[in-house]
């Protein structure tokens, strides 16, 4: 049930993150061309690309936990035994879930609600400036399920260490 | 006092803790900077940092990464890296250590192009040094040269670091001048690593690569006019005042694109959705770097840290050329855990006030930044450059660092010259009427 799920998901959000590439690039050669082609700068341009790289930068680290593409200092852990290191790891993504769930989620949450009741619009577009903010609270909601998924894995890996090494203690006791 | 340490430790340990634990190192900045702000108390702790996540990546300045990114990987896959490489044989081949050379001039040459130190390494270095391999020279050098090379195109413009440079100064350095400021540290830092990789090769009677009949010579250079036109595009671009450096960058990912698709035809069409994602994925994990280094910065400037440590130096002395050694010390050790972008955002503006008191000139000190971080991402324990070198050479970074060590000394020296001769960071920049 979940694994369609989440693959849909994957596919989604990265088809997501190209597609926003493309567009950012065809949005900003397209002020470049208005101003020299046509001669009339468009001015949405600039705020649809910065509006649209939040997204994407926010967006875009879910799918980097997913490739695990976010650098850390495996130097450290790496010293360590494969079954502390299982335990940091399970420190590390409930960190990061922790982290999701509150300064993302409801952090961005009540970011956004402020920036709505204060009915501040964006000055070229005129959107309410808390649909851009609302990247925060979305992108966290994908952080969190990817931490968590990951989190679980780890866990699982953990219990199965346990019953792999009682099993090899039975087999030689 | 007491009032204002506790945080600052907070600040310290439990990022020092988190990089430790092998947390990512941009949630490691965001939740050490949340704990601090629970220290400080008084504060909505969840929404402040949402709140500075949000608007420090909210700049169309910062546009400019994620296209300098794309163009990076666009010609990483494009073969412009071979080709500048068959460019650079043509003068630098003849010499003792020959290939060395040709690595550490394509590097230059593809990092001005690609803005970026990791996309040389692995575009170059992963060209460079299985050759270099196959001719006898020795692997762990070979990684060395690749991973110090790498680092020239972060001084030689386009370079996303300083666009991050530019950021965090709040705008006063503009990019335009802090890319020309780049361009003779960026020569001379490739300079000091030839000089490094000749000696070594003569020493290990490395052999000489190809010469070249000038007819050839002349036939490279043709192929690979339209890959260095990029940079005359982007920079004649930003200098005429044609484009904006976010504009550039556009044109580049547009540029690079034709170049690898239809010119030399080494990207697939529709291997281009990868490589469009691969980019996001990289801009993303910037992106998040910049957005909680900003959180970051901004607990630091809330406890008026910038303003303790500008005292505080000052009470040292007042001699430029002293705070300058210590600045730099103080950013050597830095570098050696902290990843460039968040080690700009963060330490620019705790420096900036001594800087400007000392009558020092932000873009000069841009230069000293990032020149003295280019070392820090090639030490361990953390250094992407040195990671992703070690990587391509498939070597460890033990094995690494003998052959490293005497790379680190010429940076060091270079560093230590731009330090204190600023005409070299500034004379273009004035020359062009940047500041």
């Amino acid at each position: 049930m979940w694994k369609p799920i989440k693959k849909t998901l994957d596919r989604f959000l990265e088809a997501l993150v190209a597609l926003a590439m493309a567009v950012l690039t065809i949005d900003v050669l397209w002020q470049v061309i208005t101003r020299f082609i046509l001669k009339n700068p468009s001015s949405w341009t600039e705020e649809l690309a910065t509006n649209m790289m939040i997204w994407v930068g926010l967006l875009g680290a879910s799918v980097a936990l997913k490739y695990q593409a976010h650098l850390g200092i495996d130097y450290f852990v790496n010293k360590l035994g494969e079954k502390k290191r299982l335990w940091t790891e399970v420190i590390a993504y409930l960190s990061i879930s922790l982290f999701a769930v509150f300064v993302m989620i409801l952090g961005g949450l009540h970011m956004v609600v402020i920036t709505f009741r204060f009915g501040q619009l964006t000055p070229a577009l005129g959107i309410p400036a808390g649909y851009v903010y609302l990247a925060v609270p979305v992108s966290g909601i994908f952080l969190a399920i990817y931490a968590i998924e990951f989190l679980i894995e780890t866990l699982l890996k953990l219990k199965n260490y346990g019953t792999r090494q009682n099993a090899a203690l039975i087999k030689n006791g | 006092m007491e009032n204002m340490d506790l945080p600052l430790i907070v600040l310290v340990v439990s990022f020092l803790l988190l990089l430790m634990a092998n947390i990512p190192i941009a949630f490691a900045i965001g939740i050490s900077s949340l704990f601090t702000l629970y220290a400080i108390g008084g504060l909505p702790e969840w929404l402040t940092m949402a709140h500075q996540i949000a608007t420090g990546i909210d700049s169309f300045a910062l546009l400019a990464i994620p296209f300098f990114i794309l163009a990076g990987q666009l010609m990483g896959q494009g073969g412009i890296a071979r080709r500048l490489i068959d460019l650079a044989n043509v003068p630098m081949g003849r010499f003792p250590g020959g290939l060395a050379l040709v690595n550490i001039v394509t590097c230059m040459l593809f990092g001005a192009i690609s803005g970026s130190a990791v996309a040389a390494v692995s575009s170059v270095g992963g060209f460079m040094i299985p050759l270099m391999n196959k001719e006898g020279y020795h692997r762990d050098f070979n990684a060395a040269v690749s991973i110090t090379a790498a680092t020239t195109g972060l001084l030689i413009p386009p370079s996303n670091v300083m666009i991050v440079y530019s950021l965090a100064t709040g705008g006063i350095v503009s990019v335009a001048a802090i890319f020309m400021a780049g361009i003779i540290p960026g020569i001379l830092v490739g300079l000091g690593l030839m000089v490094v990789a000749a000696i070594f090769s003569v020493r290990h009677k490395y052999g000489k690569g190809a010469t070249f009949s000038f007819q050839e010579g002349v036939k490279r250079f043709f192929i690979a006019i339209p890959a260095l036109l990029l940079i005359v595009i982007v920079l004649g671009g930003i200098l005429s005042g044609f484009f904006t450096a976010t504009e550039a960058s556009a044109v580049a990912v547009i540029y690079a694109f034709l170049l690898s698709v239809f010119v030399y035809r080494e990207v697939k069409l529709n291997h281009v959705p990868a490589i469009f994602l691969q980019a996001g994925i990289t801009t993303a994990v910037v992106f998040l770097l910049i957005g909680t280094s900003m959180a970051m910065s901004y607990v630091l400037a809330h406890e008026n840290i910038p303003q303790t440590i500008s005292a505080a130096l000052l009470g040292v002395s007042n001699n430029p050329i002293i705070i300058l050694l210590i600045i730099n010390l103080m950013l050597l050790f830095v570098g050696t855990f902290m990843d460039m972008t968040p080690a700009v955002l963060i330490f620019t503006p705790i420096f900036l006030p001594v800087i400007k008191t000392l009558g020092i000139n932000p873009i000069h000190f841009g230069i000293i930044i990032i020149t003295n971080l280019c070392i820090g991402i090639c030490t361990p324990p953390v250094g992407s450059c040195l990671f992703v070198g070690c990587g391509i050479a498939k070597t460890t970074i033990t094995d690494v660092l003998r052959y490293i060590m005497p790379f680190f000394l010429a940076m060091v020296i270079v560093l230590f010259i731009i330090t204190y001769v600023p005409w070299l960071s500034l004379a273009l920049p004035k020359a062009l009427h940047l500041f």
